[in-house]
């Protein structure tokens, strides 16, 4: 998790002048040759300007690829929500990648070479990979039949553009990118809507949908305009809003007060998603006044922090509980991912909140995510210990991330079809798929079953 | 199917090659220079594995003469770089992949059904292969230029065997120009992700999926889910 520090680090314009030359360096001489000398002389500071910042190379190039990951995952996010139909939201992400990558051919290289800094790189990539196949994966509330197409169609076309796209930066054709848009965009509309529709696509060509539904929205007569929803809205010091703050001890009146609103925001986006809900959706449902809103909350970027932050304390809370009570790590872990199951069936509007509208939302909680993710890595971490060299020689650095993100994926696709409250039965297969890399398919089959 | 990783890749490269010396005429033999040269599948096996433990760039020559057990002088008689050597694997990987996906496809009549029996002898044989596999898909989108051309090549192998669909498919004329190369990325992308989590060993259970996956574009999804159903034969070692 951030914490203040990190964060007033990372707004450092020291920081940012490093950053900013490491990615010109890096995509001139690449990951290897890059030195930290050359960093700074570019950057135009001096060493212990590098070392107030970063512990070495390798954690610059981390700290960078990071932040350009959650940039790109900031600006998807926000264009699949500035349109309204699925294959338009595609289409707009398909246009904000693209687009950032023809206009800014330094973070393009930077984001080839610095796969070479290895699995962690590799890793953080994927997990951006996981959101672009989760959007891609929309597609199937579109389907009379949302269980119709199987469930690794989205990450095989998201990883297939991957491929293309990378190679077309590599190569320096970059400026033949918008010619791909109609293909992939053709290639991922077939198998949820059907051949007339990637036909459709096609045709097309790489034309770009209208930018920011929010401007549209402005004008529209029938929608209520909150300040507190418009971009305009976006408090800045949100951004900087400790995680911890939102735990600290309040009146017992206030506290209620606040999950009252909080449960009021997890029903009106049950109702009308994140962005489709206003303030007054949420005074509404908790009962309370719009000034005891803004008692506590300056928008509702900040409600959704908050109940995102305290639907995520209560659920790390659950599983750690249920992993402490067994000895036994497969067991553990099995309780862990079955306390998180029967949590997020028995709470499908806060399932929703935090594992679908958080990666929706947009800006304010993608970091959130990522590091609510990595929060469960430890747990299967443990399974490595006392294992025999041939079960490690066939983990890699990143499996526990991996598993973890695959895990999520297939949850939020049971959220996302409206069948939260099925989540229990996903429990066998859960287990299943985890404990294999540690276990064996064959113990780990047994495990599952168990009742 | 046991997932002996990496040390599998040595196994098939240097122990399958004197057998395929044995293999009767018509069988499809291992390429030439993997019966003649035992040491350069040798080589390229210690590549692989090393690749799988560091990565294809921290690689050195020193780690792969190390770990084959040779000079390093019998390294560049057989190969003028490490990228040269890496290009080696990849090449043989894909000529051996398609060999045993055209053999299996060749045993059944209609396209569909050809490419679930094919998909299920690739799945076989990455299962079989991770370290390789690794080597040829993982490493190939992050090891810079040459190795793009080799990502690409690969891909360019398999793409005509799904070009084929569009023959039997009402719109084969107006589909995308690059969905094969969707289908076979997407199929590469997918083995790598269950690689990088140790599912290797789950890796044929993909093969419905995938299936359906990639007939649906050409003969419809209800039609595609009927061939995925349907069991291929069982693939040859």
């Amino acid at each position: 998790m951030l914490d203040l520090e990190t964060r007033d680090r990372a707004a450092s314009p020291e920081r940012a002048r490093i950053v900013e030359a490491l990615i010109e360096i890096a995509a001139e001489r690449g990951y290897v040759e890059t030195t930290v000398e050359m960093i700074l002389d570019r950057a135009g500071l001096d060493r212990s300007a590098f070392d107030r910042h970063f512990r070495g190379k390798y954690d610059c190039f981390l700290s960078a690829w990071q932040e350009i990951n959650e940039d790109c995952m900031r600006k998807m996010l926000e264009a699949y929500n500035s349109q309204e139909d699925w294959p338009d939201r595609l289409r707009a992400v398909a246009h904000e990648i693209i687009e950032g990558l023809r206009h800014d051919p330094s973070r393009a290289s930077f984001a080839v070479e610095v796969l070479a800094a290895g699995d962690a790189a590799r890793a953080r990539r994927d997990m951006t990979m996981r959101v672009i196949a989760s959007l891609v994966d929309a597609g199937r509330n579109e389907m009379e039949d949302s269980e119709a197409v199987p469930h690794t169609t989205a990450e095989a076309l998201a990883g297939a553009a991957y491929g293309q796209i990378y190679a077309k930066v590599v190569r320096g054709e970059a400026d033949e990118l918008p010619a791909l848009i109609p293909q992939l965009m053709s290639a991922a509309v077939m198998p949820y809507l059907g051949i007339e529709a990637a036909l459709k696509e096609l045709g097309r060509g790489s034309e770009q949908p209208a930018r920011y539904r929010r401007d549209v929205a402005a004008d529209s007569p029938d929608k209520p305009i909150d300040p507190a929803t418009t971009p305009e809205g976006y408090p800045p010091e949100l951004a900087r809003l400790p995680p911890g703050r939102h735990g600290l001890p309040r009146e017992f009146v206030v506290h209620n007060q606040r999950e009252r609103l909080i449960a009021g925001l997890a029903e009106s986006i049950a109702e009308n998603g994140y962005s489709g809900t206003t303030i007054a959706h949420i005074t509404r449902h908790a009962a309370v006044s719009r000034r005891t809103f803004y008692e506590h909350f300056s928008s509702k970027d900040e409600c959704f922090v908050a109940a995102y932050d305290t639907v995520m304390a209560e659920l790390r809370e659950r599983v750690s509980a249920a992993f402490d009570d067994t000895d036994d790590w497969p067991h553990a872990v099995k309780g862990g991912i079955g306390a998180m199951l029967h949590f997020l069936a028995a709470e499908p509007h806060l399932a929703r909140l935090c594992m679908v509208e958080a990666l929706v939302a947009g800006p304010v909680v993608v970091e959130r995510y990522d590091a609510a993710i990595q929060s469960f890595v430890p747990y299967f971490r443990e399974g490595r210990e006392g294992r025999s060299p041939e079960v490690l020689s066939r983990l890699s650095p990143t499996t526990e991330e991996a598993l973890v993100g695959g895990m999520v994926s297939l949850i939020s696709r049971r959220i996302i079809a409206g069948r939260a409250e099925e989540l229990e039965e996903l429990l066998p297969d859960l287990v299943e798929f985890t404990l294999t890399p540690y276990l064996g398919s064959a113990e780990a089959a047994e495990i599952a079953q168990e009742d | 199917m046991e997932s002996k990783f990496p040390a599998s890749t040595l196994a098939f490269v240097a122990e399958r090659a004197p057998q395929a010396i044995r293999t009767p005429p018509g069988r499809h033999p291992l390429p030439r220079e993997f019966i003649t040269q035992h040491q350069r599948a040798r080589i390229i096996a210690a590549l692989a594995e090393e690749t799988v433990e560091k990565g294809y760039r921290a690689v050195t020559v020193a780690d792969i003469v190390r770990r084959a057990g040779i000079a390093r002088n019998t390294f560049y008689e057989n190969f003028s770089s490490k990228e040269d050597c890496f290009l080696a694997a990849s090449e043989f990987a894909v000529k051996e992949a398609l060999r045993r996906v055209v053999d299996a496809a060749s045993k059944v009549d209609t396209w569909p059904a050809r490419v679930n029996a094919g998909l299920a002898a690739f799945l076989h044989y990455v299962a079989s292969e991770p370290a390789l596999a690794r080597t040829c898909i993982v490493e190939a989108l992050s090891a810079g230029p040459a190795a793009v051309d080799r990502y690409e090549r690969s891909i360019q192998a398999f793409v005509p065997l799904f070009r084929m669909g569009r023959k039997i498919s009402a719109k084969g004329e107006e589909l995308p120009g690059t969905l094969e190369e969707t289908i076979v990325g997407g199929i590469f992308w997918i083995i790598y992700q269950r690689i990088i989590m140790g599912q290797t060993e789950q890796i044929e259970e993909l093969l419905s999926e995938l299936v359906e996956f990639s007939l649906t574009p050409y003969i419809g999804a209800e039609a595609a889910k009927r061939t995925a159903a349907e069991a291929p034969p069982t693939p040859a070692s």
